[in-house]
């Protein structure tokens, strides 16, 4: 097999197959299309025939269907079943092309520079198409200092990935190329732990949450599924290992981290979700019924700009997670006196 | 890894197989060429041999992990897969099964030449 791969395909051909294969199996699946490489036809033919399979595979394996359920639930409550029904499949593409590694700080700033700078022209744009009568009874002054906290969006975004991207630099990978068996075990005890005493924390959290909305009777759904999830929170714990190799402990390390992920990531839209469905019940909606539409409109921006900061969060963490992942997979046993 | 014993679709035994067949040497392509040996005549797609190898992995019947990049594959790495003792078990439990059919095929149509070893 090896030496069929005398020359790779066109680079041009490459990187458009590259670009269609998912990240966490670019590595793997481009390789072996190398390997096999015989002419550019074969090449884009066998390509064609392969990632179809490879996406649908990268959707049903990053598949979180509690968030997906919730943030569903979250589309349809702020823009309706249509919406819902068209942002669906894109959030779960999106999840199939999950990055393996932590964002750049240049695409994490530029993220955050073309969301502050969608929201100004559109602020520019109510101000120069609805008189100030209009403006949600809002005179020029306060119109005027709403402009300038738009402005001062862009520099507040940055700042606020930039503090997530430095808080992710801190914390220590388990990177090193090779870790004796011992080694290895303890870093999965450890994270074990974490992720139980996390949990523990969670589900109490969550739980008096639950009451206190019972208790001012805020949203009863929500309050159950708090509940629920609390429930699930003190149940979902990572066996310890016992008797495993290097080989099958690293998958189960691996297969725990993506779990506790995709847990993180549903957990922190739930956390969000209150404030979503605030935002939404208080300031678009009721502004809509009293024909204000500016005041809806400003609140549909707010509703965006959180939903921004829920994903940055789950992006750097995301990341992170991905890049340990990753770590281990090129982790090799480190041999001890005593076993080698 | 302990994972409850689940019953094996036929393209996932023949993977495990394949698997199973080539030991340390065990990834995509070696793997979809031992596969489309296994299940001649017919053809088994490469995309398909990965995505049943995703789903395996995620049922713990197998593990994985990157080999060091080599210059035969533009400076990637191999995926290399490996069984675990869930997916040994329910190979063999497979096997067991396909004895029980090819004994009663052979009883009630006759003629097949090969028996396989008990």
């Amino acid at each position: 097999m090896e030496a069929a791969a005398l020359t790779g395909p066109p680079a041009w051909l490459e990187r458009i197959v590259l670009l269609t294969i998912p990240p966490a199996a670019r590595e793997a699946v481009a390789g072996d299309l190398w390997e096999t490489y015989r002419s550019p036809r074969q090449y884009a033919g066998e390509a064609l025939r392969t990632v179809p399979f490879v996406i649908s595979s990268q959707m049903r394996r990053n598949l979180n269907l509690p968030a997906l359920m919730l943030q569903g639930a979250l589309i349809f409550l702020c823009l309706g079943g249509p919406a819902a029904i068209a942002l669906l499949p894109a959030l779960m593409l999106r999840d199939a092309y999950q990055a393996t590694a932590r964002p750049s700080p240049r695409r994490a700033f530029r993220d955050s520079i073309l969301l502050a700078t969608g929201v100004t022209i559109l602020l520019l744009q109510i101000s120069v198409r609805f008189p100030p009568g209009v403006r949600s009874g809002l005179d020029s002054f306060a119109w005027l200092s709403l402009f300038l906290q738009a402005l001062l969006l862009s520099p507040f975004l940055c700042l606020f990935r930039a503090g997530l991207i430095m808080q992710g630099d801190r914390k220590a990978l388990v990177a090193a190329s090779d870790l004796p068996l011992e080694e290895l075990a303890r870093h999965y005890r450890d994270f074990t732990h974490d992720v139980h005493r996390r949990n523990l924390l969670q589900a109490v959290m969550l739980a008096l949450a639950a009451v206190c909305a019972f208790i001012f009777a805020w949203n009863v759904m929500l309050a159950g599924l708090f509940m629920l999830v609390a429930f699930f929170l003190l149940l979902d714990t990572a066996p310890l290992p016992v008797g495993c190799d290097f080989v099958s402990l690293r998958g189960r390390y691996q297969q725990a981290l993506a779990h506790q992920q995709q847990l993180r990531c549903f957990l922190c839209w739930l956390w969000f979700a209150p404030a979503l469905m605030f935002l939404h019940a208080r300031l678009i909606e009721s502004s809509l019924t009293a024909g204000r539409p500016v005041a809806a409109m400003l609140g549909s921006i707010a509703a965006v700009i959180l939903c921004f900061l829920v994903m940055a969060l789950n992006r750097e963490h995301g990341g992170r997670v991905q890049e340990q992942i990753g770590a281990l997979d090129r982790m090799r046993e480190r041999m001890t006196p005593a076993a080698g | 890894m302990d994972a409850p014993l689940d019953s094996l679709g036929q393209f996932e035994q023949i993977v495990l197989t394949a698997i199973l067949a080539l030991d340390d040497n065990a990834y995509g392509v070696t793997i979809h060429a031992k596969v489309e040996d296994l299940s001649r005549p017919k053809k088994a797609s490469r995309g398909a041999v990965y995505a049943t190898l995703d789903r395996m992995e995620d049922k713990g019947l197998i593990t994985s992990w990157l080999s060091e990049p080599t210059k035969e594959r533009g400076g990637r790495s191999r995926r290399h897969y490996r069984i675990e003792k869930s997916g040994e078990k329910a190979l063999r439990e497979s096997a067991r099964t396909a004895q029980r059919l090819f004994e009663t095929i052979a009883q009630n149509l006759g003629g097949l030449a090969w028996k396989p070893p008990r």
